[in-house]
């Protein structure tokens, strides 16, 4: 059973990437050594997608999970279950990656707590190993067992930083957003706009990303942009849909609201 | 609301709209009452906007203080350097002006096409057709902006004449020989022109006075103007600040150091016990033991009617800041499991209990959960510098960063006060390596009342900054708290300085000693940073994401208690 739902993971169709500073090359030679990998950038970037392109690119299934505060440890390792009577261990995603071989990624890390992080400590050095106190069982991981966290470092989080020696068991990988050709391409193959909208659109976006840190406390991602597209591509008006995929979700400010409508009414 | 909300507040979504398009950082302020001006004006990156319209004005407040403010970065962005004056006449003054708005305005719609459609509006209105000098210029606007024909043969020749030189747009000087010529040409008409009655249109467009270098002080309405950032910079200039480094001597053992010899031998509360601090000397990579002595004086008293006076001008931000308090509140969940009773079944202590002999043999089964709203706010700590640099006057404020400091900590005190959350406010100033001093406006567990008030109406600003010796005795303030989270939110300008330290890099490698040393401890520090440009220095204390810039020291009061929020959050 578990390995027809890893074979479910499994990502079958490629993720749409285009990689932009030899990420793909670093991600591949750490896995190659099986070095825990930490992806650092804006929300919205790519991140999760590049996981998900690295894991077709290696042919591995992918366990994602979203951390938060309430993730426990035996969230992500199992728990028994009551089953007719009797008992019966489940294996936790964490588990499962570790035991067949799979690409585990703990997206937002930060947001989980610390004494939960704990438990990949054994599994991020040289031992490999995971243990399950609650099954008394212990067994070193599957050789192609990869994990990957990630998060947004910034100064919202500085609370919410990783203990260094959580940190210190991960190569890193930083993630901007795209340059603007890029981006632009992207924007084009994720929603099939035409160019010289597509160039309009991420006009607004670099617009918005200089009130990061003054009026904002982040700028359109390159996730809302795609938003913003398949809106428009459902017929909507282009101004209609960079309202409700671009201005409205980062203020709740009127008057800055009206600014971000200037904006996109200036860059269309 | 009273002016100094109203400066931080006003017309923040048109400085928004600058920053996005150019990356223009505009100090906006609203042009006085007593300003004869009927258009906003700029000088430098001083943009002064209307803050309620004329009766005659149909158009919407938020949308002329968005044009105006694009309009007026476009002239930041493409202007270059101010027109001479010297040999012109007013009209050619004012044509060259007209042809300047238009040249900056199509280069602004190079990069941003849909800024036409901003302004447009502001066009729909047909120019009067009088043959006046004013007239024919406000039909000029009209027709270079909507590439309309006009009736007067002067005006559409004007406009060809100016669209013919597309090619030379980026070149300003080719303004002033055209509008000098078509001044010319007006005054051959032998229409007047009174420069005192001449308003610009429409009505979004600033009076031109940033695009000249004028005389100012010639002309009254700009003098008053002037006067206030000619004040403020005055007033930056006669406070010397903390950054009073002597020279470069050896210390008492002669050995190269860091040091210069201290201007003051006995500390101002030498009967007031010291507490020792070490140091660290980056040069010789070690610390110094009990090199610093730290004394906890009293916090001199004043009328707190003053600070209360100054948080009721703030009721608009007090109120935004007590409904997210209270969202916050809200928010705090905790889940407790494993207990005997309780309104659900922790699911996970069930099948724990049942798989359990033992614990099932014995006594009630902990199976039950509880979720419940708890505020587990962190400790925190606010440490104020209050040395000498305090007392300088940002430029275009009406307060001293002292004055906002006492304001911004009134505006926590109540914001924080209201949730009742575990927190001090705490100072420090230093007068020489023997001399720091330590001031508690308020402290954990102590209410905020009247007393505190006062001492925060009492706080001074003076002498230099050992930031790190602060840093530690803050720390140690918050160690002995009993708290999962402990916050230490630095207010600063960043640059620790000494009377008896030359080298301006020592104090700062201490001061990010004393910042590791805390997080060691589980004190997680934060700066709010006041001197915008002071980047690189915050950044080696506190770390990289763990400071804040601000570009607009008035944005202080409302900032410091949107951090303390976040940080509880």
């Amino acid at each position: 059973m578990n390995a027809s739902l890893l074979d479910a993971l499994r990502v079958h169709d490629e993720p749409y990437y285009v990689p932009v500073a030899g990420e793909v090359g670093l991600f591949e030679a750490a896995y190659a050594t099986r070095l825990p990998v930490m992806l650092k950038g804006p929300t919205g970037c790519g991140k999760t997608r590049f996981v998900e392109h690295m894991a077709w690119r290696l042919n591995r299934p992918l366990i994602t999970i979203a951390c938060n505060e309430e993730l426990s440890a035996s969230d992500l390792l199992g728990q028994y279950l009551l089953e007719d009577g009797n008992t019966r261990w489940q294996d936790g995603p964490l588990t499962l990656a570790a035991r067949f071989g799979a690409i585990c990624y703990l997206d937002e890390v930060v947001e989980a707590r610390q004494d939960t992080l704990v438990v990949i400590h054994p599994l991020t050095d040289d031992r490999r190993l995971l243990s399950l106190p609650a099954r008394s069982e212990a067994f070193r991981v599957h050789p192609d067992f990869l994990l990957v966290v990630s998060h947004n470092p910034g100064y919202q989080s500085a609370l919410k930083d990783l203990k260094p020696s959580t940190k210190q068991r991960f190569g890193a990988i930083d993630f901007g957003y795209p340059e603007r050709q890029i981006e632009i391409e992207i924007l084009i193959h994720e929603t099939e706009l035409e160019r010289s909208l597509a160039e309009r659109l991420v006009s607004i976006a670099e617009a918005t990303r200089r009130l990061k840190g003054h009026e904002l406390d982040e700028g359109v991602s390159t996730r809302m942009l795609v938003h913003a597209g398949a809106l428009i591509g459902k017929g909507i008006a282009v101004e209609a849909a960079c309202q409700m995929a671009l201005v409205c979700p980062l203020t709740d400010d009127p008057e800055l609201a009206q600014a971000l409508q200037a904006c996109v009414r200036a860059c269309l | 609301m009273n002016s100094a909300e109203h400066e931080v507040e006003f017309a923040t979504g048109a400085r928004a709209f600058a920053r996005a398009l150019w990356g223009l950082n505009l100090h906006i302020s609203p042009l006085p009452a007593s300003t004869p001006s009927t258009r906003a004006r700029f000088l430098g990156s001083h943009l002064w906007l209307h803050s309620t319209l004329p009766p005659s004005e149909s158009a919407d407040l938020g949308d002329v203080q968005l044009a105006a403010a694009a309009h007026v970065a476009a002239h930041l962005r493409f202007s270059g350097a101010p027109f001479l004056p010297r040999g012109l006449k007013s009209i050619q003054v004012a044509i060259i002006s007209l042809l300047e708005d238009a040249r900056v305005e199509r280069l602004a719609c190079q990069s941003y096409p849909g800024l036409s459609r901003l302004w447009t509006p502001f066009f729909q209105s047909p120019p009067p057709r009088a043959r006046t000098s004013a007239s024919l210029l406000a039909r000029l606007a009209h027709s270079l902006h909507t590439g309309t024909n006009d009736p007067d043969a002067w005006v559409n020749e004007a406009r060809e004449r100016f669209l013919a030189r597309d090619a030379a747009l980026c070149d300003p000087n080719f303004v002033r020989e055209l509008g000098g010529r078509l001044g010319n040409e007006l005054g051959q008409m032998r229409l007047p022109f009174d420069a005192r009655d001449y308003v610009v249109t429409p009505a979004y467009r600033d009076d031109h006075f940033g695009l000249w270098q004028l005389e100012i002080e010639s002309t009254a309405q700009g003098a008053e103007l002037e006067l206030k950032s000619n004040e403020s910079r005055a007033a930056e200039a006669d406070n010397p600040a903390s950054r009073n480094r002597s020279s470069s001597s050896p210390d008492a053992n002669g050995t190269a150091s860091a040091f210069a010899v201290p201007t003051r031998a006995e500390p101002e509360y030498a009967d007031l016990p010291a507490l020792p601090y070490s140091e660290w000397d980056y040069v010789i990579a070690r610390e110094r033991a009990a090199f610093c002595m730290l004394r906890e004086q009293p916090t001199p008293k004043s009328d707190p009617a003053r600070l209360d006076a100054s948080l009721r001008s703030y009721a608009g931000t007090r109120r935004r800041l007590l409904r997210a308090a209270s969202r916050l509140a809200a928010e705090q969940r905790v889940h407790q499991r494993r207990l005997t009773g309780g309104p659900r079944l922790d699911l996970r202590a069930a099948i724990a209990t049942s798989l359990s002999p033992i614990v099932s043999q014995t006594g009630a089964p902990r199976v039950y959960g509880r979720t419940h709203f708890r505020r587990e706010p962190p400790a925190l700590l606010v440490l104020l510098d209050c040395s000498e640099s305090l007392n300088v006057v940002p430029r275009g404020s009406p307060w001293s960063a002292l004055e906002l400091a006492r304001q911004a900590s009134a505006l926590l005190g109540s914001t924080l006060n209201a949730v009742s959350r575990d927190w001090a406010l705490h100072g420090f100033n230093s007068n020489g390596r023997k001399d720091v001093g330590y001031f508690r406006f308020k402290d954990f567990g102590e209410p905020y009342d009247e007393h505190a008030r006062a001492r925060l109406a009492g706080m001074q600003a003076r002498l230099s900054t050992r930031l790190g010796t602060a840093l530690r005795h803050a720390g140690q303030a918050l160690h002995a708290r009993r708290a999962a989270r402990k916050v230490l939110l630095v207010v600063t300008d960043g640059e620790p300085s000494d009377i008896d330290v030359h080298d301006p890099d020592y104090l700062g490698f201490d001061a990010r000693h004393a910042t590791r040393e805390n997080r060691m401890r589980g004190v997680t520090s934060f700066c709010i940073g006041l001197d915008s440009g002071a980047e690189s220095r915050i950044c080696t204390v506190f770390g990289s994401h763990h400071f804040l810039l601000l570009d607009r020291l008035e944005r202080l009061p409302e900032q410091l208690s949107r951090l303390s929020l976040r940080f509880s959050d």
